[in-house]
């Protein structure tokens, strides 16, 4: 077995070295490359539809099909801020958690799911507006609609689950399952989070960039 | 219980106290052991449905007017008939089935990674076969296992359960192929390099991640299918905006590698048993296995030329073609070897080793013939003939049925202790390989004088070769029940095997038949590669596994 070839986020335990024992040492570097080898597949659901979209854009006559440039990047991109600002508070929540500063990491950690919830609103609006305003809907605008409603869609249904998964984490650490040595829920559902503003990213770019 | 200093109170020191009980033991039981032949059993009842669907494809086509149901009825057994045994049967029983009986114990570990989502991952699996079966009741899927756009779209609601069921399946194997990466990531034996680690290890491990990725985008295709059929997203049908290419893209990117999660398993079984019965050690190991991970990622780069008649552009043809040429290497690579491993080898010839040597000729003419397909203007010429299902039948059956075979007379012992019936198996074998060649050869001829595959009716100048072709099929189909006759007999009447039949030196034969829940009482430390026949077991720590010293249960 490969001895401790201790993952990142790991070196938290460099304070006391005897707190942390060979089996949790052990379960836990399973439990991330389990956890990382799942948002690998993930990434493959998003990656299949973005390419599917793609195949579509770039073999059609012209794009975009006449009536359907009418997204609001501005909008989306102050979203997007709202978004990766998430990013940023999540990684400051699992600093302060590992460095011992409860106070810091509960307000980061709340601002994180605050973000979450802004971010889901805006999308949220961003959907009403192109159905109701914009007449572009999911099944009735060809392959725009629907790679645009199914893609974000289901980045939205990450976020909410992440937001959920959140909320969820931040109370068992308030109720004291994860200790300063042993907290493998909190960095997984860091990678969780960034996994979901990565795939942010790519998503921004083929809609709203390009 | 002391391994070595470093591994001290570690995942290989810690034994959980066995189960209690029926329902923990053998219905959710979290042991690999168990779960692996949970997924055999019901592999093989979806072996049997399959397999009467077959009958039933052979029988309609015994006259060239068909009668024996009728056309509709034909259109959704074929179909059935081909999901079932991708997805229900082969699938489940070489990775989910071998891979978890075998692969913990060679690596020399106390279960896989994450016994829990492996409970899980196999109570998946018979819900969504119960649920693809349960389409025939609503009017099952009629557009053939490829399912392409426009007729899957047009086709009755069974087209949206078959979906949902193929997803679930999906969820199955993927979560299995992560489980067993990260157990041969990380729960090897001490001293078990990735370079001492058994061929079949191998095999799995060049599996899992086409489990994982090329899964994923199968689940994305059947996503899709299911929201344009259930809630008219416009993916695929042309007239609103969609295109009915892209579902041969998403679906072939996985199905294409699908096949290699069909086979390479069933390479690595060979592998083993190659070795064993011909008392020498493997030729070649190392090519063996990187050949195995060549597959792989060769395998998710040629996915177009199955499109070669889709109107694919020319540009693109000619990289696919070649690419999957080169797929034929490491495939050679591998026949070689086995080849030069049995050479001035002392064979012994049990069933086992005749499933192997069957695997051996049959798949490569199965391989052969994939070379043939592989080149666009032969491909333009049989392309949806006979030709390339004869061409698949040898690969599938030929190739990874007869793995499975192997595999079964090979482990049987393992798994419960007693031998299978040498002679009922020569019957099984014999049988088998003459029905399978009587059934799949003349279809060859068949698909070059153009017999269109999925008709329920023909031109008669092709009757008698279909003929030949259903009465080997009944040949194959009796030789199946053979087999399971076998199965049922030996489990209780079979010779008593001992911990080691063959003289194998690979670690699972090193403890006893069946193993315990915990497999070993004490990890051992690995010093070499398996194959070294001749030569003293390359295992330390293994002095107490056939003894009845205890173990000691919940160390922490």
């Amino acid at each position: 077995m490969a001895v401790a070839t201790l993952p990142h986020g790991a070196t938290a335990g460099h304070a006391d070295h005897g707190e942390v024992d060979q089996l949790y040492v052990e379960t836990r570097a399973l439990r991330l490359q389990g956890f990382l080898l799942f948002l690998i597949s993930d990434c493959v659901l998003f990656s299949s539809f973005i390419f599917a979209y793609l195949y579509m854009r770039n073999s059609g006559q012209s794009w975009p099909p006449p009536g359907i440039n009418h997204l609001d990047v501005a909008f989306a991109a102050l979203n997007s801020v709202v978004l990766f600002g998430s990013g940023a508070t999540m990684h400051y929540a699992l600093e302060n958690w590992k460095h011992n500063n409860f106070g810091r990491y509960a307000f980061f950690m709340i601002a994180t799911i605050v973000l979450g919830i802004l971010f889901l609103s805006g999308q949220a609006y961003e959907y009403t507006n192109l159905y109701f305003k914009e007449h572009v809907s999911w099944a009735g605008s060809g392959i725009f609609g629907a790679s645009f409603f199914t893609l974000t869609g289901m980045h939205g249904f990450h976020v909410t689950v992440g937001v959920i998964y959140l909320t969820v984490l931040f109370l068992q650490s308030v109720h004291g399952v994860y200790t300063k040595d042993k907290y493998f829920g909190l960095t997984a559902g860091t990678l969780y989070w960034h996994f979901v503003d990565v795939i942010w990213v790519a998503l921004f770019t083929i809609f709203y960039l390009i | 219980m002391s391994t070595t200093v470093e591994h001290a109170g570690g995942i290989a020191d810690h034994i959980h106290p066995e189960p209690q009980g029926f329902i923990r033991r053998y219905v959710f039981s979290l042991d690999h052991k168990i779960i692996g032949i949970q997924y055999l059993i019901t592999g093989f009842v979806f072996l049997v449905l399959a397999g009467l669907l077959a009958e039933v494809i052979r029988t309609q086509l015994l006259h060239a007017n068909g009668g024996f149901v009728s056309n509709d009825t034909y259109n959704e057994v074929y179909t059935m008939h081909g999901s079932a045994m991708v997805w229900l049967v082969i699938i489940p029983l070489i990775t989910g089935g071998f891979g978890n009986i075998i692969m913990p114990l060679q690596i020399g570990a106390r279960d896989v990674a994450f016994p829990w989502l492996n409970m899980l991952s196999f109570w998946i699996f018979p819900v969504a076969g119960l649920m693809l079966f349960s389409s025939f009741l609503i009017g099952a899927p009629v557009a053939g296992w490829t399912e392409y756009p426009p007729m899957s779209l047009q086709a009755g609601p069974g087209t949206s359960m078959w979906a949902a069921a193929i997803f679930l399946v999906g969820v199955s194997s993927t979560l299995t192929g992560i489980n067993f990466v990260v157990t041969m990531f990380q729960m090897r034996a001490p001293g078990m390099t990735f370079t001492r680690m058994p061929l079949f290890c191998w095999a799995q491990l060049a599996t899992a991640p086409l489990l994982m990725i090329a899964t994923t985008a199968l689940a994305a295709a059947l996503a899709a299918l299911f929201m344009e059929r259930q809630f008219g997203v416009p993916f695929f049908d042309p007239t609103k905006g969609g295109s009915p290419l892209m579902w041969q893209h998403m679906f072939w990117f996985y199905s294409h590698p699908a096949v290699y999660i069909m086979i390479l398993p069933a390479f690595g079984m060979i592998s083993e048993i190659i070795p064993t019965f011909s008392r020498k050690p493997i030729f070649g190991y190392k090519m063996i296995a990187f050949s195995s991970m060549a597959i792989a990622l060769a395998g998710m780069m040629v996915w177009a030329h199955h499109m070669f008649t889709s109107g694919l552009a020319p540009y693109l043809q000619l990289p696919f073609m070649i690419l999957t040429f080169t797929i034929a290497i490491p495939t050679g690579v591998k026949i070689f070897s086995w080849v030069a491993t049995l050479w001035g080898g002392k064979i012994h010839y049990t069933t086992s080793m005749l499933f192997a040597l069957g695997f051996l000729a049959l798949f490569t003419l199965g391989g052969i013939t994939g070379v043939f397909l592989a080149a666009v203007p032969f491909d333009l010429h049989v392309h949806g003939t006979y030709f390339v299902v004869a061409h698949f039948h040898y690969v599938l059956v030929g190739g990874s049925l007869m793995g499975v075979f192997a595999g079964m007379y090979y482990y049987f012992p393992k798994m419960t202790g007693r031998l299978m019936s040498e002679k009922l198996g020569k019957w099984h074998f014999w049988l088998f390989f003459i029905g399978f060649n009587g059934t799949f050869l003349p279809q060859h001829w068949l698909g070059m004088l153009g017999m269109p595959r999925r008709v329920p009716v023909y031109d008669p100048q092709f009757q008698f070769w279909n003929d030949v072709s259903t009465f080997g099929s009944y040949v194959m189909t009796f030789s199946i029940l053979l087999f399971f006759i076998n199965v049922l007999v030996s489990i209780r009447n079979g010779k008593k095997s001992g911990p080691n039949p063959w003289g194998a030196r690979t670690l699972e034969w090193q403890i006893p038949s069946p193993p315990h829940y915990y497999n070993f009482k004490n990890i051992p430390t690995v010093y070499g590669l398996p194959y070294d026949f001749s030569q003293p077991l390359p295992y330390k720590g293994l002095e107490e596994e056939l003894t009845d010293s205890p173990v000691h249960v919940g160390a922490h």
